[in-house]
């Protein structure tokens, strides 16, 4: 007997959710740039509105341009549902707020991004939503944050900008055992280099803005639902498992059982908070993801290359990449390397590192990762710019750190441009020791 | 909504509308090694378009419990259980793949209480392949890979999906990863008298519906053919879609569900 063979990845990044479409046989996913469709008649309209045929409406719930991608996206994690949103921040709030009402609590890893750290810890704050912020890798530190009022366990599989990579089964199981589900942001790792949910996460989040975009010109986010937590047996979802009254009454476990967190942010986020991904930015994503696979290896291989040179130079203090001392659950969940992100200090601490970023001409000094070419940023004094002393130290974030996004150019140049970075960073070093 | 037959807590669904059996009952069979949740648009259209819908979850399938039932004769003694736990009267059985071979049994049962019956994608006789079966034992997960990979038809294994950014493939693997398939599927293997309780419905009168699809690799377009012949009826074929028809195509079954049920009840 034959064994199943699904498509591979590389051809669902290609064509999974769009066949070329009857009228002109376009072989590109067409740019839907409508904002309402046409009902054959009242009753299908409100057949759509009572979610009893599946189609479209309105834009800012579902778009057939965003339906390919949310399709693809689902597809390549390995997901039951996929909706995307206007960013990946928005993709993280709709999450948060799909799962949390006032009164509950997030248990987060303290290493992650510095606005989800605001999101989490200040602005769902005024919504009564509490966060206890831990060492995800201490799954002990995990258990005892978790409460009676816990919704949800979040991490980034790479934190940003520390690149701490989460234990994901471990949190898992320590998550799992209390009834809560793992929330995933897995924009630094893209589908191409680990599936979350394949290692007992149970919603996946990426910014789609970076590298599966990889362009720089489209801002989006996508929220995967794993489709395997059993949001009945944990008995903390009413959200989830009881009546809905908006939709007379919609229980969405029972009537969608493994899309139900899907069917829930559809019919509840996009329409009350309307951040959809317009179906221009759609298309552009789309584009990008065609090509994520070869995209990678190419950001991996170079950010490889990158570490290796970097650790060679006199002027660097230290160089931090997830695959140096790879701990072993580093090694399992990142076969094909830990993603093209890499952090740095030089000698000389943040006037120096200052110097390095003012003098490179290839690569661009900008809050964005994941860009085909070369990124480089200094978050204390911008993404991470509004957190205490004790947050930047909790986040991993050094006076002198400096994040890099390894892109796909030539590595010899990218070598180059940041000799030009040392060299300036080294004057300085030199103007301090004169001082 | 819960109802206990055979002292076993039983999911019914009810297409998002409280269960009134006073109305004319929609009753949905699922298929093998799957639940209630195939019908989830049907059972809506249903629910709230003055039908009373009647979804379970066979024993220990998804929300339901109790122990896996192991014949189809055994199906269906238990759905007549549940319809009268539930002092439902007459129905309209619908049943996907397996799920017909229960309504079938079931109309024996039932009698003149059956109003219609409708078959989706679904043979007289569904034999299955002893090594499918043995998988299925073996290694559940690997079954049911292999089920939805043949069970859906080629736009879906291309990640369509009929419901935006949903992924039906996604959602079939979850529901079946914990599912008696294996019993399911040598209850289906086992069952020989569907021809012969099809053919004994057509005698009677007993109004029929038959729907297949053009891209059917579990229960082949040619044997829902017979079926139909059995039934004394005309098939309705939806080319584009595979064996996971109401799931693939929900508009175009949904559409010749409601034409036939609606035909039966004026």
């Amino acid at each position: 007997m034959s064994k199943s063979s699904f498509l591979g990845a590389d051809t669902i990044a290609l064509h999974s959710g769009y066949q070329p479409e009857s009228d002109h046989g376009s072989r590109a996913v067409p740019i839907y740039q409508t904002t309402s469709y046409v009902f054959d008649s009242v009753d299908e309209a409100s057949a759509l509105f009572n979610v009893e045929q599946g189609g479209h409406i309105y834009s800012r719930i579902t778009n057939p341009t965003v339906a390919v991608l949310e399709q693809r996206l689902a597809a390549l994690e390995g997901g039951a549902g996929a909706i995307c949103t206007a960013s990946g921040m928005s993709a993280l709030f709709v999450s948060f707020f799909s799962l949390c009402s006032a009164g509950d609590h997030i248990v987060s890893a303290a290493q992650i991004y510095g606005s989800t750290i605001t999101l989490l810890k200040h602005t769902l704050k005024r919504f009564n939503i509490d966060c206890t912020f831990v060492d995800i890798n201490d799954q002990q530190a995990v258990a005892n944050a978790i409460q009676d009022n816990t919704k949800l366990v979040f991490c980034e599989s790479i934190g940003n900008p520390g690149l701490a990579v989460s234990n994901l089964p471990a949190i898992a199981k320590t998550a799992h055992a209390q009834g809560v589900p793992l929330v995933v942001d897995a924009t630094f790792a893209t589908p191409y280099l680990n599936n979350p949910i394949k290692h007992g996460a149970d919603v996946v989040v990426h910014s789609v803005t970076k590298w599966i975009g990889g362009h720089g010109v489209a801002v989006g986010g996508v929220v995967i639902d794993g489709g395997n937590f059993d949001w009945l047996k944990s008995g903390r979802f009413p959200t989830l498992t009881q009546p809905y009254e908006p939709f007379h009454g919609m229980n969405f476990w029972e009537e969608f059982g493994p899309a139900a967190l899907a069917m829930r942010i559809r019919c509840e986020s996009m329409r009350d908070i309307g951040a959809a991904m317009t179906p221009h930015n759609a298309f552009l994503l789309l584009q990008g993801l065609e090509t994520l696979s070869l995209r990678m290896q190419q950001h991996v291989s170079n950010a490889q290359a990158m570490v290796t040179w970097l650790q060679q130079q006199d002027t660097v203090a230290w160089v931090n990449h997830p695959d140096i001392d790879a701990q072993a659950h580093t090694k399992t969940l990142f076969p094909k390397g830990a993603g093209s992100m890499l952090t740095f200090g030089v000698k000389g601490g943040r006037d120096a590192g200052a110097a390095f970023i003012n003098a490179l001409q290839l690569s661009s000094n900008l809050a964005n990762v994941g860009d085909s070419r070369t990124l480089v940023l200094h978050p204390g004094s911008t993404t991470h710019s509004r957190l205490s002393e004790a947050d930047l130290v909790a986040a991993g974030i050094s006076a002198d750190l400096i994040r890099v996004s390894v892109g796909i150019e030539t590595i010899k140049d990218i070598q180059s441009d940041f000799g030009l970075g040392l060299r300036a960073a080294a004057k300085v070093v030199a103007m301090q020791a004169e001082a | 909504m819960y109802i206990q037959v055979d002292n076993a807590n039983t999911f019914i669904a009810t297409g998002g509308k409280p269960f009134d059996a006073s109305l004319p009952t929609v009753v949905l069979l699922h298929g093998s090694g799957t639940d209630h949740r195939g019908w989830a648009l049907q059972a809506r259209w249903f629910a709230f378009h003055g039908y009373s819908v009647f979804a379970p979850d066979f024993p220990a399938h998804s929300l339901s419990d109790g122990e896996a039932l192991t014949s189809i004769e055994a199906m269906g003694a238990w759905l007549i259980q549940a319809l009268d736990t539930a002092k439902v009267n007459n129905v309209h059985l619908v049943g996907h793949s397996q799920g017909f071979l229960v309504a079938l049994e079931a109309s024996v049962l039932l009698g003149d209480r059956v109003k219609s019956v409708t078959a989706l994608a679904t043979a007289s006789a569904i034999p299955v392949n002893p090594a499918l079966v043995e998988t299925a034992q073996t290694n559940p997960k690997a079954a049911a890979a292999m089920m939805l990979q043949w069970g859906f038809g080629t736009q879906h294994q291309y990640g369509a999906s009929a419901v935006p950014g949903m992924q039906p493939i996604g959602i079939g693997a979850r529901i079946m990863a914990n599912n008696p398939l294996a019993i399911d599927l040598a209850a289906c293997n086992d069952y020989t008298k569907g021809a012969q309780r099809a053919q004994h419905l057509a005698s009677i009168g007993c109004p029929s519906c038959v729907i297949l699809a053009g891209q059917d690799r579990m229960t082949p377009k040619r044997e829902g053919l017979k079926l139909a012949q059995d039934l004394n009826t005309h098939a309705q074929v939806v080319e584009e879609s595979g064996h996971m028809l109401l799931m693939e195509a929900p508009k175009q079954s949904l559409k010749i569900m409601k034409i036939f049920i609606q035909s039966v009840e004026k």
